[in-house]
């Protein structure tokens, strides 16, 4: 009922804002897809950003279907319709390079989310550095270990870069300590919480000693965590990984997850527009600039694959039992 | 006279009537050159596999083809890797694009084939032939590209058959009219063309006048089949890179066009100028409902109801109806005159 309410509302003022002139602007963030937990996070950061900028004409947009043809014509059609800039969580890099390159002919400003091999965009905002981020998540494991035991890691495929990269930042991160021996390294989880509980109750079984488990995929630690807390070892063996807060509360409540470490979509977002706005204002951006969004106060900035920069905020967050409920999504 | 055709009349109605309501709720901008431009390219794609849903549902048999973007892709990707192995994208530009437009084509005709032999030969439901056969291109195409998407490159002339214009309107945009014209001249005006029809009126009687009907069930799928394929170049053109995952939702759209389009499931009935408007008309919608900034879910719902709608219309013939009353209650009005005969 309030869905729909909000709904007509919202309507009902786009179509007031379209047929006004734009006033200062207008930045349009275009997701994956609509109507998923993550992105609703998202939604509420470029919410804010709109408050903070209310000259500024800002929302979010994503297909309904999860299939890059459509987010596709999405960002065509804005771009047709002359929006400003474009703040885009691509589905797919490679389909969408061919309307990046033309927005920007056009002078269209595009900027680009979780696509660091993205060609054509200007920037592209990253939320942390991949070995950092998978460093924090063992030194956080090593913490509840003791620095000492067995341990063992997960990753969604073996295909899948960034998680090998967190996980051999995280094997890097594990030798100051002598005593921590990492044992049957890599199991595949394939992002499917079963399956993970499965193979955790095998390793569960062949290493009744391990003390610790560092995962990649956001299902992992559920799949981990349950094999825990099944086996009566809550407590006793720390698992630190991927995932998200709401998912995995109850596993954290119970301590049976030590913790989860993910980015906030919802400062991702806002980051994105802080960004649209530089572009827009005809800003510079700068190494170790501030974006005024929590977690990207000091960014890192390097040349991107294509034209475009790279910018790399500090946005990790790892939440625990004390913390998650300030993320709750 | 020809009977007035309704669909026809209210499809042509409905794209008045967007973009007018496109025009005043934008301010003129959706109305503009660069925007009828940017939605005229986005309309062959999802065009060429819908008249390839209504070639096969006039066919008859139960008639549909699943298969038409999983065909488009792996055209895509079968070719672009071939053509780019062989080829220097960048030094023989129009070479590259001839080839790889051809070799999309013949795996579009190929795809089409089996279809075609596994329907008329074998006598599969086409709803399961094509379901097999959309899985088993969709396989080959991860196989082919080992899941990745795979860059044709934007050499001029490929760069122009996706973006270009000539005199305004965009070279897809052409090219799909060409190829409309041309099968809605063939379904009209040949033999083929009329023996398809009957075939999907009635199979039995196409059976007692010894049509071929084994040669036009495959005629028809490999003809679905060189259309995906050139939806699969025009894709190619558009987007730079191919990938077997794009476009998994054309697989419905392309049946709600069709259906749309009052094209009859059961087979003999559909015309093209109707399948041509129909994709229009969603084009048009979808990308006023994206001017208006809408949720897309809104957009699934606009058609939804307008599919329903149309059904509607079709099932009680209200336009015909109404074309009826006003014309009989003109008549009445003036001095009746002795009817022609």
């Amino acid at each position: 009922m309030t869905k729909t309410f909000k709904l007509g509302c919202a309507a009902a003022l786009m179509i007031s804002a379209a047929s006004a002139a734009m006033a200062e602007g207008t930045i349009t963030t275009v997701v994956k897809i609509s109507g998923i937990p993550w992105f609703d996070r998202m939604e509420t950061g470029v919410e804010k950003f709109a408050e903070e900028n209310a000259d500024m004409t800002i929302s979010q947009v994503g297909p309904a279907q999860a299939d890059s043809a459509q987010q596709l014509q999405i960002v065509q059609d804005l771009v047709a319709k002359g929006t400003d800039a474009l703040a885009v969580v691509p589905m797919d890099p490679a389909i969408l390079e061919g309307i990046f390159k033309r927005a920007m002919d056009r002078g269209t400003i595009i900027v680009t989310h979780e696509a660091d091999n993205q060609m054509n965009t200007m920037v592209d905002v990253e939320a942390f550095d991949n070995a950092e981020y998978g460093a924090a998540l063992n030194a956080r494991l090593a913490e509840c270990m003791g620095g000492e035991g067995k341990w063992t890691t997960f990753v969604g495929s073996l295909g899948s870069r960034t998680h090998m990269q967190w996980v051999g930042a995280g094997e890097e991160n594990a030798k100051q300590f002598p005593g921590m021996e990492l044992v049957d390294p890599n199991n595949e989880s394939f992002d499917d919480a079963n399956g993970t509980y499965e193979k955790a109750k095998e390793i569960l079984r062949k290493h009744p000693d391990i003390k610790g488990f560092q995962t990649s995929a956001g299902n992992d630690v559920l799949g981990v965590g349950r094999a825990i807390e099944e086996a009566g070892l809550t407590g006793k063996v720390c698992l630190v990984g991927t995932g998200l807060p709401n998912p995995s509360a109850a596993y954290l409540d119970s301590g049976a997850i030590t913790a989860i470490g993910f980015w906030d979509p919802q400062k991702a977002g806002m980051a994105m527009n802080a960004v649209a706005k530089m572009l827009l204002e005809g800003k510079e951006l700068t190494d170790g600039m501030d974006l005024g969004v929590e977690g990207y106060n000091s960014v890192t900035l390097k040349d991107g694959p294509g034209v475009g920069k790279l910018l790399i905020g500090n946005g990790m967050v790892l939440a625990d039992k004390d913390t998650y409920k300030d993320y709750l999504f | 006279m020809r009977k007035l055709d309704g669909r026809l009349a209210i499809l042509s109605m409905l794209v008045v009537v967007l973009m007018v309501t496109g025009g005043l709720v934008s301010g003129g901008t959706y109305l503009s050159l660069f925007n009828l431009q940017s939605m005229a390219t986005q309309v062959p794609e999802i065009g060429l596999l819908a008249i390839g849903v209504m070639l096969a549902m006039c066919a008859g048999n139960g008639g549909i083809d699943l298969s038409g973007i999983a065909l488009a892709n792996l055209a895509g990707v079968a070719s672009g890797l071939v053509m780019t192995q062989f080829i220097p994208v960048y030094d023989a530009p129009w070479l590259f694009t001839l080839c790889f437009t051809l070799g999309a084509v013949v795996v579009g005709i190929l795809g089409g084939l089996l279809n075609g032999l596994i329907i008329s030969r074998l006598g599969i439901t086409p709803i399961l032939c094509t379901l097999g056969t959309q899985m088993l291109f969709t396989g080959l195409a991860v196989v082919f590209s080992d899941g990745r998407s795979v860059t044709i490159g934007s050499p001029d002339p490929m760069y122009e058959l996706g973006n270009g214009v000539i005199m305004g309107v965009p070279y897809s945009f052409l090219i799909f009219l060409a190829v409309a014209l041309v099968l809605g001249a063939v379904l009209r005006f040949t033999p083929f063309g009329m023996r398809l029809m009957l075939t999907g009126a009635n199979a039995r009687a196409a059976d007692y006048s010894g049509f071929a009907k084994r040669r036009i069930f495959t005629v028809t799928y490999t003809l679905s089949g060189a259309l995906a394929g050139l939806a699969g170049v025009i894709i190619a053109a558009r987007n730079v890179n191919v990938k077997w995952d794009y476009g998994t939702s054309y697989l419905l759209i392309a049946i709600l066009v069709a259906v749309m389009a009052g094209v009859r499931p059961e087979g003999g009935s559909g015309r093209i100028v109707c399948v041509v408007l129909s994709a229009i008309v969603l084009q048009l919608l979808s990308s006023l409902l994206n001017f208006i900034g809408l949720s897309n879910f809104v957009r699934d719902f606009a058609w939804g109801a307008l599919l329903l709608a149309f059904l509607a219309v079709g099932r009680f013939q209200l336009i015909e109806r109404l074309a009826a009353g006003i014309a009989s209650g003109i008549t009445s009005a003036r001095v009746p005159r002795a009817s022609k005969g």
